[in-house]
């Protein structure tokens, strides 16, 4: 049971039955606990604090973990950044208790047990967290019940007592939980988004709203990241500018590079287009911007004079860039040649700056011009059983076969996986012809089946050459 | 007093010439290698700073293989020098098709578009890109002002655009017929055509286009039957069979050749 703040002022507590609630509260308004959206709400309140720092953990069903190492020089301090952040969280009717310690396990103890917004100084975890109960350190629920019965109410007690005893009365779990609440064990966060260096950061005095200023600060906040990239000789494939709204909404607008890059200008050329999604709503105050896939780029890259002296991949990638981001990733490639004798299958569709493929097709395997994407049926004459067709009708419309070629014959492959014993048997062997009918159209029709198998062999059309 | 118009038409037409070429050099052009046919261009040859419409007939106009294939033959010539950008709304262009041809599909960009705008937009994109040596779309006829944006883009680097007269899916029968971009070059209209027997009697031999140039600016109107040149002979992709002066089609053999 979980209660608000109107009800903890009528005597209302969490360990109640809710029995005795509403005895003692006969209006009171119930609802049963939905596990679900509590964890949505979590995740957008995650999302959120990315305007802090971006690293955010969630932790448990109700606390998040911000590292915010090198990111409170932004607010002007860290006492500054607590205060905001809980001011805001507020505002919005998200009441908080925060704490900044040098460990997870020390913030998470100050706080949910310590005084608000307090901040353990560097290297002070002991003193910080030693008069905290011991609930305070994330124990297992049988040591927790167990500490206080033997008299150990603080943190600081148990600090005093012999580790091998400690461990060996109330599990490995507790002093590892202690050690690293001081730091002197690792602790992994699984953080929301993978933690990366290459993001920045820009706040507005006052909050911006006008599509130009979207636009101009897209291009700002770009500018600083790519002269970061530039400083260190990176650059980056992806990036994400992130508007966050007054009202705590935050708007991603993505831009993929096909090859590495940190031109800001071209950058910004990409997003504008899209910030049309971008709502401002009562106006935007931060935008922050992340670059991935960051790699080492030589510098020399950007210097090569667009007119003369450059590859055709180095000309070609602003165009590519263009239609990715304007088109989807899935709309823009090159079909390079995939080693499979199964028409459909025979062509992998690749970015289209990527090194070339290896394989090739075979050229003494014509192939038609426009493959369907899945076979017509069509109805077809044939003189001898294993002959190709005299006529065929398609469409409605009947072609009389002037020449042919063929077969080839083009069985499924049974070795890949998905392909099922009733993929591969003979009635699923398709002998393909090449025909032109009598205005010189070619066709490329395929019977699937053999005869004197139970079901009868059927007629496809799956290509036009010409 | 004739010959003396003659001459003032002459100068007037140099002067024309000379307002239309602007500052630029002589555009270089893409020939066929055959007089007959290059004859009917006023360069001697297919303009590369220019666009181009190409129709199929008949069937064709949906399903638009032969035109396809003529296009992927015509652009062979230039694929060595750029990239080739393919704008269409639907994917059954099928890359090995076009390497049987001899184009290499390795400077092949395929685009899949949503909608006719969006088409016509990135085919101006493409097209104003340094390194993109063409790019064919495949669209309905365009407007008047969406063939002029065209030409221009051609015109900022050279680029060779092709727009592939194609129906949508299912959609009626003569419609978009009816505007044609008259900002484009030229016209063509290919459609497919019997061959003879190869040599050895086995199989298809080289395919043939019954090729119409409909209309090109300054130049005349002709008809051909063209059949494909083997990649390693010459540098033209296009043999000429035979000139049409009227419907004498080549000669029809009926009766069906097996192949073992």
């Amino acid at each position: 049971m979980a209660v608000d703040e109107t009800a903890r002022a009528l005597g209302l507590s969490v360990d109640q039955k809710a029995a005795d609630a509403m005895a003692l509260v006969p209006s009171l308004v119930t609802f049963d606990h939905d596990a679900a959206a509590d964890r949505m709400a979590l995740e957008a309140l995650c999302d959120w604090c990315v305007r802090f720092s971006p690293a955010v953990a969630i932790d448990g069903t109700d606390g998040l973990f911000l590292d915010i190492s090198g990111t409170d020089h932004l607010w002007g301090g860290e006492g500054e950044m607590l205060v905001d952040l809980v001011a805001r969280l507020a505002r919005w009717g998200v009441p908080a208790r925060a704490a900044i310690a040098d460990t997870p396990g020390a913030a998470w103890a100050l706080a949910r047990y310590g005084d608000d917004l307090a901040i353990a100084a560097p290297d002070q975890q002991r003193t910080a967290i030693e008069g905290l109960p011991v609930a305070a350190l994330r124990l297992e629920d049988a040591a927790e019940a167990q500490l206080p019965r033997l008299g150990l109410h603080r943190v600081g007690q148990l600090f005093a007592l012999p580790r091998a005893q400690l461990a060996k009365r109330f599990g490995l779990a507790t002093t590892l939980r202690l050690d690293q609440a001081l730091g002197m064990a690792a602790e992994a966060l699984t953080f929301r988004r993978p933690a990366s260096p290459w993001f920045d950061r820009l706040a507005f005095f006052e909050p911006i709203s006008a599509p130009d200023d979207l636009a101009r600060v897209a291009g700002d906040a770009l500018a600083l990241i790519c002269q970061r990239l530039e400083a260190e000789g990176r650059g980056a494939k992806r990036f994400e500018v992130v508007f966050h709204r007054l009202d705590g909404q935050a708007y991603p607008v993505r831009a993929g590079l096909a090859r590495l890059g940190r031109d800001a200008g071209r950058l910004t050329k990409l997003i504008v287009p899209k910030l049309d999604k971008v709502d401002p709503g009562f106006g935007i105050e931060v935008v922050t911007v992340h670059a991935w896939a960051v790699e080492p780029l030589a510098a020399a890259q950007d210097r090569l004079d667009a007119q003369a002296g450059t590859s055709l991949d180095e000309t070609l990638a602003p165009l590519v860039d263009r239609l990715v981001n304007r088109l989807g990733e899935n709309r823009v490639w090159r079909a390079d040649p995939y080693e499979s004798h199964v028409p459909e299958r025979s062509v992998i569709r690749n970015a289209p700056l990527d090194p070339p493929a290896a394989a090739r097709w075979d050229p003494d395997r014509p192939r038609p011009v426009r493959l369907f994407k899945r076979p017509e049926a069509i109805t077809a004459i044939a003189k001898l059983p294993d002959d190709p067709p005299m006529q065929f009708t398609w469409r409605g419309r009947p072609h009389r076969v002037r020449r042919a070629e063929g077969p080839e014959r083009i069985g499924q492959e049974w070795w890949r996986a998905g392909v099922g014993e009733e993929d591969t048997g003979p009635g699923k062997i398709r002998d393909y012809y090449r025909v032109e009918d009598d205005v010189g159209g070619r066709f490329w029709i395929y019977r699937q089946g053999l005869f004197g198998e139970a079901e009868a062999p059927k007629w496809w059309i799956h290509g036009l050459f010409s | 007093m004739a010959g003396s118009r003659e001459a003032r038409l002459a100068a007037l037409r140099g002067q024309i010439a000379a307002i239309e070429a602007g500052t630029r050099t002589p555009t270089p052009v893409l020939p066929f290698g055959d007089p007959a046919i290059d004859g009917c261009f006023p360069g001697g040859g297919l303009p590369l700073g220019g666009w181009h419409e190409v129709t199929g007939a008949g069937l064709e106009a949906e399903t638009s293989a032969a035109p396809a294939a003529f296009v992927g033959l015509l652009l062979r010539p230039l694929v060595k020098t750029g990239a080739i950008v393919w704008v269409a709304r639907r994917s059954d262009l099928f890359a090995p098709g076009l390497f049987g041809l001899g184009f290499p599909a390795d400077r092949l960009i395929q685009v899949r578009t949503r909608d006719e705008a969006e088409t016509l937009s990135v085919l101006e994109d493409a097209l104003s890109t340094q390194g993109v040596v063409a790019a064919v779309g495949e669209a309905e006829a365009p407007d008047l002002t969406a063939g002029r944006r065209l030409q221009l883009a051609c015109e900022k680097r050279g680029g060779f655009g092709v727009v592939l007269h194609r129906r949508p899916y299912g959609g009626r029968a003569g419609a978009g017929r009816a505007v044609s971009g008259s900002a484009s070059f030229s016209r063509w209209r290919i459609g497919p055509t019997p061959t003879p027997p190869p040599a050895d009697d086995i199989g298809l031999g080289p395919p043939r286009w019954r090729v119409e140039l409909e209309r090109c600016r300054g130049g005349r109107a002709g008809a051909w039957i063209l059949e494909q040149q083997e990649a390693g002979h010459g540098p033209h992709p296009f043999r000429l069979v035979s000139q049409l002066a009227d419907h004498d089609v080549a000669p029809t053999e009926p009766g069906l050749r097996l192949v073992g």
